[in-house]
């Protein structure tokens, strides 16, 4: 049922350009540079430097270098001089510890060597909430070289007794001055936080005031309106027939990172439940990709969209409809609208954006559906988002009225992610005393009195409470690095408590939380479970006039939409170089922000992107005027955007994160009047003259318009034939017509020790990339900046492709007998209506069983093993890059420089600090060779050893890769296909299974499994 | 390693068994004092040193004077069980059990009549005269004598025919110049022979070259290869006397190797575990032990450590270096295929400074992984056996058949 379908990468590849096809044909897109040295005869004549000499300097120094060479540093070996029992060098120990940072919660076991945090992986026993690419790469940010040393005073280095003796006296001087005392901070879910918190208030009459980058308040404030509580359900997108977002990216940063699981473990087709998701959005968000349904919708028509689809619902429940105009996508609101009430009480809506009224007629929906106490959970509550925007605008008030003797700033930069925020910088200049507990000297501590450096998370001591009922533990899994102090402690000192802040988390823990269970077995779990669950609540409320003001129109405005992305989020992480280079799912850009901007509308206005000689993209600026403010900003057409609506990401436009961070993007922020999210945009005008670069991995890599690469079929044609979108494809041979592996000059392979297959579920796989970062974290794979990535040059052993498609297709265009020039103008065209549809494809090394890049290496440098792997020897490698020319997977990655100890790459690979980050027992690659996925390779040598060791077999589903062990919903599959127990196996078997380019007979070890969208009409 | 210990453990109780049946039944046999002090280092120096009542221990030192000051038979009864014989009243007992802080002495009711003697003997002729260390260098350690010699003497074969060439010239010479004939210089000679004899250059000149070539190339071959290094170390740790002579396992102090990639070389700690009791050694052993202390932050008068100390790391220097393009892994080897460390790091308990015995080259890796056997009977590889017990017919199976020589199995 499968129809045939043209997938492109990037609209470039639909026009013709000569300039991109030269790039496609080439796999590297730039020569060596010899021109520079060799070309001009004229400089060369004129050099001082003769021939005679030149070979002087060669022969010394080719001798002294051999001279060099023979003798061999002297390397000390340093033991402890008291071992720690449970520490062997040279093996990792695991504790369990939690991450929270205001916005996602995740429980961790973590990955110690030698004393250093390295790797993250969930904690199974925790079953909320996960890791994401953000909270993946937060390893990194302990060993932040912008990270502060020691407290500041005045900008003064100074000692804590010192800082403290002045902070106490300031403290002490505004209560008795009658002035508020203000503790400013993120949404703080610690119980024994909160604990020392009330004390340090009661003490100063002090005030605790929380907000959350990434606002939840509208919503929250619609809860206590709609049932009396002002907290957030969790919802159980597991249990979800069908699921309706409004703009609500809860694949994303939309409250939880716990959804994707959820999500895709009700996304398999063989259950026949597989939960249809409609999807109504401006932005194209990670989650409107893996929509079934997915309709752009201008962002000021998404509230008259929502009240239609209530007055639909209200009227198949009976209950009264509000008097609005009729949506302009009502038919695809109409199918939401039929879908949900079959799925009545197994269906979810939601939304994004910080509109009280959205979420008011949302919550009515949701009620009229029954879908309280089954998808929306009210008895096991979110503590994840729990700030109040108005208090913020209070507060500045306050300081401005010299209301306020003290603000103390815990986990929150306001300067930066207030609209108002350098309101709030110019206001606490009235402000006596100001303290930031900031780990770096970020924007708001630049302009604090005194700067508190709290311990990284890594560090510390502590809990959380995120759900009702999940009680989760920090421990800390390194000392100190740096004279810092943690946060708690330091409130701690001031109240006259002592710095004790474990002795007092684990007194909390005792008397209030474990009950007869031990300190040290929760500690070892790292969560602590218990059946608290909260009351069942009852809706009531009315919307008639939340329905009214959301169906207001505002005529022909340009629409502006705020989001977060998935790797930079609120920008609290924008120094961290995995997450700057970690390509956006759907952009694909990296290092950068930009307006995105539907192809239709740039047209219009004459905003154009194009790739430039060497591949990489360029693209128009324009000037952006929203809420009285201006801001220069690239401009990036994206298919799928909303006509007339733009999308911004925030996080970037930083000063005071770190030498990675600094300078990227703009800082979108100052748009985000009182949190909102959706805004109007005053003017939008071409800068003339003026080219911005991208960074875009969009274009690399691309499979030279081969077809069979991603494999689709519908949820109806799947059910009746399983193997519907997977047809067996056949070669013609003189015997008839064969499988490709059938028609071999190969010899095989011996199979009898393992082998290794990894299994790629397009159906599952969300986009969000932590696999990457995972990727990166375990095999030391080097940052290569802006630049580079725009030479083509990253180095991502694990990359997501994601293919756009649109029905216009070469056999379609001969049928109606359309010229090439209008059948790819056709194409565009689609692009940009409801029909366009995204694909995720993680991309590794395939590890082929007839590798094409084997045959090819004039030094054996990469070469088969009986496992199943390609192996790549990097000290053997002479840099021929034969083999990546060979690959038809564009997988494998040159090193042009040495990126450690460079400083032309200055991420985080130039200083002993964020060296601390390296595995240790994975090598880092010289400059001159190849590299590429190993499969984990000493992850599987390791389990393997284990195993020996302890005289038994391997256990199924033992073995895994970084990728597979932080791919939360499952996507992708490890092990050893010939044990007929492990997931894998089974995976091989499915009907669903097919290799990339088959008919290349390459013989992969890695399996793809086709995508299946649950919609009823053929196309997909 | 268990099993290997354990061989090596029976094998040295055999060795004494029959060292004990041998001195049973020669009751006619005098003492023997060699026998004593392999009882005396094995059971007793942990508590006692050799010497001077006052140098004390745990216990009294201990030398000659104990024979004087007790009767044999008490001393039988005393080491067999003190603590029954203070229980009986004895009063030299009491009076030694009160004296030494009534710290009770180990009972040894294993020990014959015989045995006790032998320490005895031992004890009554004190240590013999230590071995001398020989002197810590870092000076190349691989000039065998032997080597030497064998050079040396070939020096003087070609001196000899030298000199019976110059004899014979000159006997010649003599020879013509009596019969009247001009004589011949040796030079001139065989200028005029090579003259004669062209060939002679072109097979010289190919000859050189390739000589030439194979010197070059073995040189390059050893850039790198660190065999026979031998560096000085922050204390002169004498691997002779630990793992020889006292006969420490070598997992007792590198316990990584049967956990970890790392063999790992032992935490202060671990020394303190036996020099907390002793102090001094034979020749420089008391400077050195005293290291120890240092870095840990010990009292070694008052036996305790010292509180608040800011204790010093041990900067060893790491002797066997693999580029860190090379995984090893300790434990695969030592815990799993069950080598000895002497496989690779040679006879150390023969070294008092320790050598890099191996050349731990690429091409000694893979000879090795050709030869082993894989121990299959390991569970691991049940199934897979019988696999390969087919495609083998039976043939051993070695490291190399099963993927051992692969590229990424070390490399990655």
């Amino acid at each position: 049922m499968a129809t045939k379908k043209t997938y492109f990468q990037g609209l470039g590849e639909l026009v013709n350009n000569p300039e991109l096809e030269k790039f496609q044909k080439d796999e590297f897109a730039e020569q060596l540079p010899t021109e520079a040295f060799l070309g001009d005869d004229e400089k060369l004549s004129e050099s001082s430097t003769s021939r005679r000499d030149f070979l002087k300097f060669l022969g010394f120094s080719t001798a002294a270098a051999s001279l060099a060479a023979c003798e061999a540093p002297i390397q000390k070996v340093i033991p402890f001089v008291v071992k720690p029992e449970e520490t062997i060098a040279g093996e990792a120990n695991w504790y369990a510890s939690s991450f929270y940072d205001g916005n996602d919660f995740a429980s961790l076991l973590i990955k110690n060597r030698e004393g250093r945090p390295i790797f993250l992986k969930t904690n199974d026993l925790c079953d909320k909430g996960g890791i994401n690419a953000r909270v993946q790469a937060s390893v990194l940010n302990l060993y932040d070289s912008a990270r502060l040393h020691t407290p500041l005073a005045n900008g003064e280095e100074a000692s804590w007794s010192t800082i403290d003796a002045s902070i106490v006296k300031g403290l002490n001087a505004a209560k008795e001055a009658g002035k508020q005392v203000v503790l400013l901070s993120s949404t703080i879910i610690s119980p024994s936080t909160k604990a020392v918190i009330k004390e340090f208030a009661s003490k100063y009459n002090a005030k605790h005031i929380s907000y959350d980058v990434l606002s939840a308040s509208a919503m929250l404030d619609a809860n206590l309106e709609s049932y009396g509580t002002r907290t957030l359900p969790t919802y159980h997108f597991d249990k979800a027939d069908v699921v309706v977002s409004f703009a609500a990216d809860f694949l994303g940063d939309w409250l939880d990172t716990g959804h994707g699981k959820d999500y895709a473990t009700k996304r398999n087709p063989k259950a026949a439940t597989m939960s249809r998701h409609f999807q109504f959005e401006s932005n194209l968000s990670m989650t409107g990709a893996n929509a079934d349904y997915r309709t752009p919708v201008k962002a000021s028509e998404m509230g008259l969209a929502l009240v239609n689809l209530y007055n639909l619902i209200a009227t198949k429940a009976g209950a009264s409809t509000v008097n609005v105009a009729t949506s302009d996508y009502s038919t695809q609101i109409q199918k939401a609208a039929n879908d949900l009430w079959k799925a009545k009480g197994k269906s979810l809506v939601v939304a994004g954006g910080n509109d009280k009224n959205t979420h008011l007629v949302v919550n009515a929906i949701n009620d009229l559906l029954s879908n309280n106490d089954s998808t929306i959970d009210f008895t096991k509550r979110s503590n994840l988002k729990q700030g109040i925007d108005a208090d913020v605008s209070t507060l500045i008030s306050d300081m401005n009225a010299g209301k306020v003797g003290a603000v103390i700033a815990y986990n929150v930069n306001p300067v930066y992610n207030l609209a108002q925020g350098s309101e709030f910088a110019s206001a606490l200049a009235k402000v006596d005393l100001s303290v930031s507990f900031a780990e770096k000297k970020d924007e708001t501590a630049a302009v604090m009195s005194f700067v508190c450096p709290d311990h990284n998370y890594l560090e510390s001591w502590g809990d959380a409470n995120p759900y009702t009922g999940i009680n989760a533990l920090v421990q800390p899994t390194i000392n100190p690095l740096f004279n810092t102090r943690q946060a708690q402690s330091s409130l701690m000192t001031w109240t006259g408590l002592g710095a004790d802040f474990y002795s007092y988390v684990k007194n909390y823990w005792n008397n209030n939380i474990l009950g007869s269970t031990s300190w040290n077995t929760a500690l070892h779990d790292g969560v602590f479970m218990t059946s608290d669950s909260e009351k069942t609540v009852s809706y009531k409320g009315s919307i008639s006039s939340a329905a009214a003001a959301l169906a207001k129109l505002s005529g022909d405005s340009i629409d502006l939409v705020l989001y977060s992305k998935t790797g930079i989020g609120s920008g609290e992480f924008a120094n961290n170089p995995w997450l700057q280079e970690l390509p956006d799912p759907i952009t694909k850009n990296t290092w950068d922000n930009y307006l995105t901007i539907s192809p239709r509308y740039a047209k219009e206005l004459g905003f154009e992107n194009e790739n430039v000689s060497n591949g990489a993209l360029n693209g128009d600026v324009a000037d952006l005027t929203v809420n009285g403010v201006t801001l220069k900003v690239p401009v990036l057409i994206q298919p799928g955007q909303a006509y007339k609506t733009l999308g911004l990401a925030v996080g970037y436009g930083r000063n005071g994160a770190g030498k990675a961070g600094d300078g990227i993007g703009v800082n979108a922020f100052v748009f985000a009047n009182n949190f909102n999210t959706a805004h109007s945009v005053a003017t939008l005008v071409k800068v003339e003259d003026a080219v911005h670069e991208f960074a875009s991995t969009q274009l690399h890599h691309t499979m030279m318009g081969r077809d069979r690469i991603v494999k689709e079929t519908t949820l109806e044609a799947f059910l009746n034939d399983p193997t519907s979108g997977n047809e067996q494809m056949m070669l013609v041979t003189h015997k008839g017509p064969k499988a490709p592996e059938k028609v071999t000059l190969w010899e095989e392979h011996d199979r009898d020790v393992h082998w290794w297959n990894l299994s790629i579920d397009l159906n599952s796989c969300t986009g969000c990339g932590a696999c990457v970062i995972a990727c990166h974290s375990e095999n030391n794979v080097p940052v290569v900046g802006k630049q580079e990535i725009r030479n083509s040059r990253d180095m991502h052993w694990l990359r997501i492709d994601r293919y756009y498609s649109s029905d216009m297709t070469a056999e379609s265009a001969e049928e109606d007998d359309v010229s090439t020039i209008d059948k790819f103008l056709a194409m565009e065209v689609a692009s940009t209506s409801e029909t366009l549809k995204v694909v995720f494809q993680p991309v590794m090394c395939q590890h082929c069983n007839h590798a094409p890049c084997e045959t090819v290496c004039p030094v054996a440098a990469t070469s088969h093993s009986r496992e199943g792997l390609n192996h790549m020897t990097y000290n053997r490698c002479v840099g021929t890059r034969y083999c990546a020319n060979n690959c038809p997977y564009k997988v494998r990655r040159f090193n042009w420089f040495n990126y450690a100890d460079n400083e032309d790459f200055d991420f985080y690979l130039n200083d002993d600090l964020g060296k601390m980050v390296l595995n240790p027992d994975v090598v880092v690659r010289s400059r001159g060779v190849m590299e590429k996925c190993s499969m984990c390779v000493h992850m599987l040598q390791k389990v393997k050893l284990d195993a020996k060791k302890d005289g038994r077999k391997l256990r199924a589903d033992e073995a895994q890769t970084a990728c597979s062990i932080a791919c939360d919903t499952g996507a992708l599959t490890f092990g050893d296909v010939l044990n007929e127990e492990s997931k894998v196996f089974t995976a091989s078997k499915d009907p669903r299974a097919y290799h990339l380019l088959e008919e290349l007979n390459t013989q992969p070890s890695v399996w793809y499994q086709t995508k299946v969208r649950n919609v009823t009409e053929n196309n997909i | 390693m268990t099993s290997k210990n354990g061989k090596l453990f029976s094998s040295k109780v055999l060795a004494l068994f029959a060292l004990l049946f041998i001195t049973s039944i020669n009751v006619s046999t005098a003492q023997n004092a060699e026998l004593g002090e392999g009882l005396f280092s094995s059971n007793c120096a942990s508590c006692h040193y050799l010497g001077d009542e006052s140098k004390k221990l745990i216990g009294p030192g201990l030398a000659g004077h104990i024979n004087e000051k007790y009767s044999t038979e008490w001393l039988y009864s005393w080491i067999k069980n003190s603590s029954e014989l203070i229980a009986s009243g004895d009063e030299q007992a009491i009076e030694a059990f009160e004296k030494y802080n009534k710290t009770q002495m180990t009972a040894f009711p294993q020990f014959s009549n015989d045995d006790i003697d032998n320490i005895l003997a031992y004890i009554q002729e004190g240590p013999k005269e230590a071995v001398p260390e020989s002197s810590v260098s870092a000076s190349d350690g691989s000039n065998s004598e032997a080597f030497s010699t064998s050079k040396g003497l070939m020096g003087i074969a070609l001196a000899l025919l030298l000199l019976t060439l110059l004899v014979l010239v000159k006997v010649k010479n003599v020879l013509k110049e009596a019969k009247g004939e001009k004589s011949v210089s040796l030079l001139s000679g065989a200028g005029s022979w090579l003259k004669a004899n062209p060939i002679f250059i072109v097979f010289f000149v190919i000859f050189t070259m390739l000589y030439g070539g194979k010197v070059v190339w073995d040189g390059l071959l050893t850039v790198g290869v660190q065999q026979g290094y031998q560096p000085e170390q922050p204390i002169a740790f004498s691997h002779k006397i630990h793992a020889g002579e006292n006969g420490v396992d070598c997992n007792y102090c590198h316990s990584g190797a049967r956990h970890s990639k790392s063999a790992g070389v032992p935490s202060a700690n671990v020394c303190m575990n036996c020099h907390t009791y002793i102090s001094s050694g034979t020749e420089t052993g008391t400077t050195e032990i005293a290291k120890i202390y240092e870095a840990i932050g010990f009292d070694p008068e008052t036996r305790t450590y010292i509180e608040n100390y800011e204790q010093k790391p041990i900067e060893w220097v790491r002797i066997h270096n693999l580029p860190d393009l090379a995984y090893y892994n300790h434990s695969q080897h030592v815990n799993v295929a069950g080598i000895e460390c002497q496989t690779c790091h040679g006879p150390v308990e023969e070294m008092d400074v320790v050598e890099q015995y191996a050349p731990l080259t690429m091409a000694w890796c893979i000879d090795c992984h050709k030869e082993t056997k894989v121990d299959t009977d390991n569970p691991y590889y049940h199934d897979l056996n019988e696999n390969w017990v087919k495609k083998y017919h039976g043939e051993d199976i070695t490291v190399d058949m099963i993927g051992g020589l692969e590229c990424g199995k070390c490399h990655y």
